[in-house]
């Protein structure tokens, strides 16, 4: 009986090991991972990009004297 | 005969379809989608090479890009943030494994292990420096200043990172800051660059300068950049475009700023101690912003470990040149090559990744496998190469049988530092900071151009792949002296003219064109395999 449960258990988990496999072995084989990557997730990403408010970096001054011009050699 | 097709059609599912086409070849060109090169199915490589390849290139790097988030980042939750908020990051990260799977396309057995290995390498590479951004970063923290943020350095991404060793041990990550943002994302997916490129041209600056250039400066022009270190150091990466990039740099950081430059002329002793007097001051800068001391003994210790990472590379370098057992394709070895040496050492990665190549090499070494059976030239592929198609030499290989045994990306740093003297490791410093990327074989003269010649016959190519970078003023300068060496010396040698980075310049299937185009009417050579001619891969990553 116990033998029984045990040799149960085993040929489960090896059922669900090897549906996983399978499963995976498919995503992988036909390349489902790039195709929704490519075709989904990455227009949705660019979409957000594109649309994001970005700061005009051209309206910062240059202030050329902020810092100091950092000469080491000069005695 | 129905016996024979079984029997064929039993080999072909053990072993993977062969490669050429007289051998009723696998016809690579077959299984991609048109345009986007997306995989109809993936590549059968047989049982062995199918199932390595599924568990412990495409599985195992899958997972470990995850394990690498959480073993680099402070907070995993940052890699979110900055995922959402740079378009660089969210672009670029996601097409890894379509990396992996153009420059790995058609390899088998020990080629096919060990190119992976190097990929892992420059993944794991990448990860940390995102990582290094993010930890610090201002913009996903409220606009606080971390203690992570205190100990970053940012540098521009051809300042080589061996000048932050001493600062290592004191708990200091470098950042070469273009590297991820604009260097990386070419190769992995072309299409972001192309935003930074045309951000730089919307605000009025020309369009002929070296788009790198321009992309580097786009990426600031979108505000695009972590805000993750309190100073910064630039170089003019040996190019007056470049030094117009650091002016902008030096606009939109508004931070403390150390200019390094990189002498325009070089090979002089007087230029050299110049060069290693900038390399004391830039050590000054660092000391007075961090308030820590230069360590010499951390300084030898890194180098010591980078010494020894050079003198791997001569092996494989002496194996690769004396006979066919090298197991790593071109692509695999120049960006191993140039990622290991912007980055430094500053993780593992690259020592443990180059054990498990040299053990792979080794076994074919002892055991007198070829990985690349069907070469039938050796290449050498000289100045700098196309960022979007530097799988070129997979293709290469796949469709003509040209090997590409050595890049001169590869060879830019071939050097080890003298470590006995405080004075021998600066005067080392500053010819390594000289012999910088696309400069000592690029634009550093005509002594170091024309090395060409003693690289081709000390690595016994037979042919070379002379890359045309069209908007290199440098490079461009030079294009009729090759012309008149290689017929001086009876050299067979094909031009690849590129844009860097701007795959709308020169398309990846007009280099092929190119490359087409030599093989049949110089060469009057036949494809290995024919499928891989002419195809569209024009929306490709």
């Amino acid at each position: 009986m116990c033998k029984c449960k045990i040799g149960k258990f085993f040929l489960k988990l090896f059922g669900i090991l090897f549906a996983a496999n399978a499963v995976l072995f498919v995503v992988f084989f036909f390349d489902l991972d790039g195709k929704l990557l490519f075709n989904v997730v990455e227009p949705f990403l660019k979409k957000h990009y594109d649309n994001m408010k970005r700061k005009d970096v051209l309206n910062m001054p240059y202030d050329t004297d902020k810092f100091p011009k950092y000469k080491y050699d000069e005695k | 005969m129905a016996k024979k097709k079984m029997t064929k059609a039993l080999r072909d599912f053990w072993y993977g379809k062969p490669h050429s086409a007289e051998e009723g070849g696998r016809r690579l060109g077959e299984i991609l989608e048109d345009k986007t090169q997306l995989y109809k199915h993936r590549e059968w490589r047989g049982v062995k090479d199918t199932f390595y390849y599924m568990y412990m290139i495409w599985g195992y790097n899958y997972v470990h890009m995850v394990t690498d988030i959480l073993k680099y980042s402070n907070n995993p939750i940052d890699f979110f943030k900055g995922t959402w908020r740079y378009r660089w990051m969210g672009q670029t990260y996601l097409p890894v494994i379509h990396w992996f799977d153009r420059g790995l396309q058609g390899m088998r057995g020990e080629a096919l292990r060990a190119s992976a290995w190097h990929y892992r390498a420059m993944v794991s590479a990448s990860i940390q420096q995102i990582c290094n951004f993010f930890n610090g970063d201002t913009r996903l923290h409220g606009g606080k200043q971390n203690d992570a943020y205190w100990h970053t350095f940012l540098a521009k991404e051809t300042t080589c990172g061996t000048l932050f060793y001493p600062w290592m041990d004191a708990g200091y990550q470098y950042v070469p800051i273009e590297m991820i943002p604009y260097f990386v994302t070419c190769h992995v997916n072309s299409h972001t660059v192309l935003n930074y490129i045309d951000a730089a041209q919307s605000i009025g600056l020309p369009g002929d300068p070296c788009p790198m250039c321009q992309a580097e400066a786009g990426i600031y022009v979108l505000d695009d950049v972590p805000d993750c270190a309190p100073f910064v150091i630039t170089c003019n990466e040996a190019c007056d475009g470049s030094v117009g990039t650091a002016i902008l740099q030096d606009w939109f950081i508004d931070k403390p700023l150390f200019a390094l430059p990189l002498p325009m002329q070089f090979d002089d002793p007087l230029v050299k101690q110049y060069c290693m007097r900038e390399i004391e001051e830039c050590w000054k800068f660092i000391e007075e912003q961090t308030g820590v001391p230069f360590d010499f003994d951390c300084m030898v210790k890194y180098l010591e470990r980078q010494n020894k990472l050079q003198r791997d590379e001569w092996e494989k370098w002496d194996v690769a040149a004396k006979t066919d057992y090298y197991p790593v394709n071109g692509v695999a070895q120049a960006l191993f090559r140039i990622f290991s040496t912007q980055y430094g050492i500053q993780g593992d990665f690259w020592e443990e990744n180059s054990e498990k190549v040299k053990k792979i090499m080794y076994k074919c070494v002892e055991k007198k496998i070829n990985p690349f059976p069907q070469t039938r030239h050796r290449v050498i592929a000289w100045s700098c190469a196309p960022l979007y198609y530097s799988n070129w030499c997979t293709w290469a290989y796949n469709c003509w049988g040209l090997n590409t045994i050595i890049n001169m990306d590869s060879l830019m740093f071939d050097m080890e530092f003298r470590t006995d003297s405080y004075e021998h490791m600066l005067e080392d410093m500053a010819t390594y900071h000289m012999w910088a990327p696309m400069r000592r074989m690029a634009v550093g003269g005509m002594h170091h151009i024309f090395e060409l010649w003693d690289y081709m016959e000390r690595f016994n190519c037979d042919m070379v792949a002379m890359y045309d970078q069209l908007q290199c003023k440098g490079m461009q300068g030079v294009h009729g002296l090759f012309e008149d060496e290689f017929r001086k010396r009876n050299v067979k040698a094909f031009w690849m003219p590129h844009a860097l980075p701007d795959c709308r310049t020169v398309s990846r299937a007009e280099i092929r064109g190119y490359i087409n185009d030599y093989m049949t009417t110089v060469m009057h050579e036949e494809p290995l395999d024919p499928s891989l001619l002419d195809f569209d891969d024009s929306m490709t990553w």
